[in-house]
């Protein structure tokens, strides 16, 4: 795998008039790496890409590919590929045409033109597809062919904007493995936007989690997960209960909480905020429904909390057991299922149990919205 | 309410709406084809292609012909151009100005022609004054004043059809030629252009149209290069001839081929569409062919009786002598001229007796005269040879009876051109 | 420069740019906006020969708008009762001309609007033929049938129903019918347009309600239908009170449109400046009626044109 080229925005702001998209952005993506953009709709992720690829001019700041400071450098010559949400296949193009459009503009002959295009289509392992029209492919297809045309131009760096986001679901899935093939294989940046933390997590290398215009974490998907920095990023990626409170006692990197109605709770910092968080502060605590188990009844202390379950629902995989803390707090838990027998809780008190190390401490702040 | 009551009056009101809608031009190609002077369907008199001869050595007809397809040309072109700008800026402009911008282009097609005409005459001859120019600049040339003053508001027909075709279009298509390194004037011709191609050639054709059936901007503009429609308006308000309805036949039967033919195609691109929906491109190949083009294509079939029939017209028309014809009218006429003379002298003597008789109570004898002068009623009033135009007909000096009614002279198309 | 024109280069490239936006002034500002306000200037001023324009004696006068009401300076009348008759017959036979339209267009609008099937095609190209044949010969078709030797005089006749030809040209029945001929498919477009997007379940409901036709008509389709309605019959008016090729062909001797007024102004007289004020005169009446109109039936200027 070859090095690549790096991307790396500083102090990056967006603005459309009073309205700010993106809010200070410092980023560095490494050359070669699969780098995600993970937020809800409307948070700025896209308006970021288009900022690399040039199609926004940023109000404030850089964007710099390879280094290079790419101010007042138009899409058509940048060293990027973007590859739309709706992927903007020419309709009136035959999928070859649409591949080596890239070519074309350069000036290649036909016949280059048609070599390449085989070559791509066999890469995307449509081959012999290339006399149809885009309309004649299935999602998929399509999905395939947008990225061989992107390649064809040989970007340094790959943009691609929710591109899984109008696919069913098992193709969804199966796309991801696919692309992350495809970007294994050509060793280019590949710079992925999305909504959906499984694309995230499954495929990057690093992830930028944005909230409102805001980066909230850039690390890699294990780090997000287990160890976010914020609220948001907490309750944004993956399931998670909440217990808010206040900061009872500091004890190194865990601290004591006085929750609002679960009791006191023991809790670990999250890396970023160590340090930074001190007694009396409004703070949130989060464990992971598959963090707690069932622990024997009537145990107490700093790291059980009590419940009563509503209704419990197998998925599978898992047991999920929706239960009702202390004045109302809903708490869910999934325990994993190995074939064990498995009772049912509905309507009874039990008692739910975590290591501190699953308790991650966090400034209180926005929590994603469900 | 009876549904079978109101579903005949429907069919009863279509009827008479298309009746009203194509009648005229119905009779007016028909009238192209009689031999009779005046423009007309009854009495049918001969077959003849005289008129369409006549046409074409028009002079003027044919300068207006070659003033209208050079204006037409100019027009096109402009008013395709200024309608692609427009639409492209109308789906960008700040939205703020975006009604007061639209009320401004869409204005010109409320705009009385007239008012265009003159405003266009005023404006570029203060220009060219200002400038210093002559009479005979460009800025006075009939053909610029005209090709600007349709352009103002064919333009804005312009717009619209290619306005509806570019809000389908998706704008991210152009950012990804850009992206692949087109520059714009590329993404321009690659992309944006195929997409709007059907729209830009029924706005080309729309503002051909237009432009070649203008008369009330022209008639201000025209200067020394009067159009067709200026020409055609000049015979028309003084004087009729059949072989304007010549004119009106060619014109009728290009548009109706034109129209069937685009029709098929459009059909025929359905059923593409529809096949290729379940077929692969190797079936397809194979299986669309000529026989299929007609296959549930009505207009197709349409196109193909109308081709035949109109090369069965070309056909006879050359082989068709109307000079036989006409003789063989002519001969006829003189026969029966000579036989009413002879029923004339009779009819005369026997008016004459009847007044001698009757002349005492007889006042209005004349009203009753003319009818026993021939079998077909009206026919005789309406012969053409009463008409005493064409030249041809110049000997057969037949001096109708009714003339010595009160109102003879009415029915001379005469009288029409007078006014 | 301003923000909104830097993004516009951006998008569209500057050669492109220059070019859009070149196009799109030339057509607003020379061709629809300054010959406007140069004739609206030229209305004002007095009918000069070429060498005194710029003169001294070139100065504002308000002579040609008053020549319209009072008649020449010194006339025998106290109003120009000629030209003012003219003026309102012309704007009262366009208002006749597009409810004459809109009562003969509506029924067929609302049949190709909601009947399927293929015949709806032919039928729609056989609206759009007749709109594609040149004015004048239009006008043309419907002298030779109006004629006193016409089509209808000679089947009247023949059946007997009257037996002296009737001058339709005189009583200006040929005009009306030319004007309405001429107009149909401007008058059936918006209207159909609109009808087509009528989703029939909202009949069809009414009618399941126990509506009559009529009712059904009066409470569900035109309401819906109003801003085609308006449409058509706006663009209606202000062609047929624009028109001049029908009423030179077809008009009767005695009765002249306001518009060959103007023609005469222009190319008989040579008055260009009279001829400019009649002209603004029209333009400013047909645009003010028809917003008093749209006004009285609650209707927006933006719903024109679609």
């Amino acid at each position: 795998m070859s090095a690549g080229v790096g991307v790396d925005l500083e102090n990056l702001w967006i603005r459309f008039g009073d309205f700010v998209a993106v809010r200070d952005a410092n980023v560095n993506i490494n050359g070669g790496d699969f780098f995600s953009f993970l937020g809800p709709s409307g948070c700025g992720k896209t308006t970021i890409l288009r900022a690399v690829s040039g199609f926004l001019d940023p109000s404030e700041g850089k964007v710099l590919i390879g280094g290079n400071d790419m101010r007042g450098i138009g899409p058509n010559k940048r060293p990027t590929a973007l590859i739309f949400q709706n992927l903007a296949l020419f309709p009136l193009m035959k999928v070859w045409e649409n591949i080596t459009f890239s070519m074309e503009i350069k000036g290649a002959s036909a016949s280059q033109r048609r070599k390449r295009a085989d070559e791509l289509l066999d890469m995307i392992a449509l081959p012999g597809q290339g006399d149809k029209l885009p309309s004649e492919l299935s999602g998929g297809q399509r999905q395939r062919v947008a990225i061989a045309r992107a390649l064809c131009a040989e970007p340094d760096v790959l943009l691609l904007d929710e591109p899984l986001s109008a696919l069913d679901l098992k193709l969804r899935q199966h796309m991801r493995t696919e692309l992350r093939e495809i970007q294994q294989r050509v060793g280019i940046t590949f710079i992925y936007i999305t909504h959906d933390q499984g694309e995230a997590l499954t495929m990057s290398d690093n992830i930028a989690v944005m909230r409102a215009g805001v980066i909230d974490q850039i690390a890699d998907g294990k780090t997000i997960y287990n160890d976010p920095n914020t609220a948001f990023a907490a309750s944004f990626v993956g399931e998670n209960n909440v217990f808010r409170g206040k900061i009872k006692q500091i004890m190194g990197t865990e601290a004591l909480i006085a929750t609002n109605r679960s009791g006191d709770l023991v809790a670990r910092i999250s890396s970023a905020n160590q340090g930074k968080m001190k007694e009396g502060d409004e703070a949130m605590m989060f464990i992971r429904p598959e963090a707690f188990a069932i622990a024997a009844e009537g145990a107490s202390g700093n790291h059980f909390v009590t419940a009563r379950v509503n209704h419990e629902e197998f998925e599978g995989n898992v047991f999920n057991i929706f239960t009702e803390g202390e004045g109302g707090k809903e708490i869910k838990v999934s325990i994993p299922n190995h074939g064990q027998s498995f009772q049912d809780h509905t309507g009874q008190n039990i008692t739910l149990e975590y290591e501190t190390h699953n308790a991650v401490l966090v400034p209180a702040g926005e929590l994603a919205a469900e | 309410m009876n549904l079978s009551f109101l579903r005949v009056s429907i069919w009863v009101y279509l009827a008479l709406f298309f009746l009203y809608l194509l009648g005229p031009l119905v009779i007016m190609s028909v009238t192209a084809f009689n031999s009779s002077a005046f423009p007309r369907m009854t009495p049918w008199e001969c077959l003849t292609f005289q008129w369409f001869g006549d046409l074409f050595q028009d002079q003027r007809i044919l300068n207006g012909i070659k003033n209208s397809l050079i204006i037409g040309a100019g027009t096109v072109v402009l008013s395709v151009a200024m309608g692609l700008a427009g639409a492209l800026m109308l789906t960008q402009i700040w939205p703020k100005l975006r009604a007061t911008y639209y009320t401004i282009i869409i204005a010109p097609i409320l705009i009385p022609g007239v008012v265009l005409g003159i405003s266009t005459l005023v404006f570029w001859d203060r220009i060219n004054r200002m400038l210093g120019l002559g009479a005979d600049s460009v800025l006075s040339n009939g053909v610029f004043l005209t090709v600007i003053g349709q352009s103002t508001f064919i333009a804005s027909y312009c717009m619209l059809v290619l306005v509806a075709r570019l809000q389908r279009y998706d704008m991210a298509l152009t950012e990804a030629a850009l992206d692949l390194g087109a520059t714009h004037a590329q993404a321009f011709r690659k992309i944006l252009l195929p997409f709007m191609r059907p729209a830009i050639a029924s706005a080309a054709v729309l503002a051909f149209l237009a432009s070649f059936e203008n008369y009330n901007t022209t008639t201000f503009t025209f200067g020394e290069y009067p159009t067709l429609t200026i020409e055609l308006a000049q015979k028309v308000r003084y004087g009729i001839t059949p072989s304007i309805s010549a004119l009106a036949f060619i014109i009728v039967a290009l548009t109706v081929f034109f129209a069937l033919l685009n029709e098929a195609k459009l059909k025929r691109q359905e059923l593409v569409a529809a096949a290729r929906k379940n077929a692969t491109v190797e079936e397809l190949a194979g299986k669309i062919k000529l026989p299929s083009f007609f296959a549930g294509n009505m207009a197709a079939v349409l196109l193909v009786v109308f081709a035949v029939a109109t090369i069965t017209v070309v056909g006879t028309a050359t082989a068709y002598n109307p000079a036989q014809c006409i003789a063989n009218v002519k001969e006829e006429k003189r026969l029966e001229a000579e036989q009413r003379i002879q029923e004339l002298r009779k009819q005369r003597e026997e008016q004459r007796k009847k007044r001698e008789a009757e002349e005492a109570e007889q006042g209005d004898a004349g009203q009753s005269a003319p009818k026993p002068s021939n079998n077909s009623g009206f026919g005789n009033v309406f012969a053409p040879n009463t008409l005493g135009s064409g030249e041809e007909e110049s000997q057969d000096t037949e001096t109708p009876p009714a003339n010595n009614g009160g109102f003879g002279g009415v029915f001379d198309p005469n009288s029409l051109k007078s006014e | 420069m301003p923000k909104f024109l830097k993004e516009f280069f951006n998008r569209n490239g500057t050669g492109m740019g220059l070019a859009i936006l070149g196009l799109v002034l030339f057509w607003t500002i020379g061709l629809i906006i300054l010959p406007q306000l140069s004739m609206l200037d030229f209305s004002f001023r007095p009918n000069l020969p070429p060498p005194e324009i710029g003169g001294p004696k070139d100065v504002y006068t308000l002579e040609n708008y008053k020549y319209l009401i009072y008649g020449p300076e010194g006339g025998s009348q106290d109003y120009n009762s000629v030209d003012l008759r003219v003026f309102f017959r012309t704007l009262l036979a366009a208002v006749c001309v597009t409810i004459f339209n809109l009562i003969i267009c509506y029924p067929i609008a609302y049949y190709l609007g909601q009947s399927k099937g293929s015949h709806i095609r032919i039928f729609a190209i056989m609206l759009i033929i007749p709109y594609w044949i040149n004015e004048i010969l239009r006008a043309f078709a419907l002298r030779i049938i109006f004629g006193e030797t016409g089509v209808l005089n000679t089947l009247f006749m023949g059946l007997g129903i009257w037996d002296t030809p009737f001058d339709f040209i005189r009583n200006d029945i040929a005009l009306y019918a030319g004007l309405g001929y001429a107009y149909i498919l401007l008058m059936i477009f918006p209207i159909y347009n609109v009808i087509e997007s009528l989703d029939h379940n909202q009949i069809e409901a009414a009618r399941d309600l126990g509506a009559p036709w009529w009712r059904i008509h009066w409470r569900v389709v035109i309401p819906y239908a109003k801003p085609g309605i308006s449409s058509g019959c706006t663009m209606v008016f202000m062609l047929s009170a624009g028109a001049l090729a029908a009423p030179q062909i077809l008009g009767g001797p005695s009765s002249l449109w306001f518009t060959q007024l103007i023609y005469q102004q222009f190319n008989d007289n040579n008055d260009w400046p009279q001829g400019a004020a009649y002209a603004i005169v029209l333009l400013v009446t047909c645009i003010l009626f028809v917003l008093a109109v749209m006004r009285l039936f609650k209707v927006n200027m933006g719903d024109i044109g679609k």
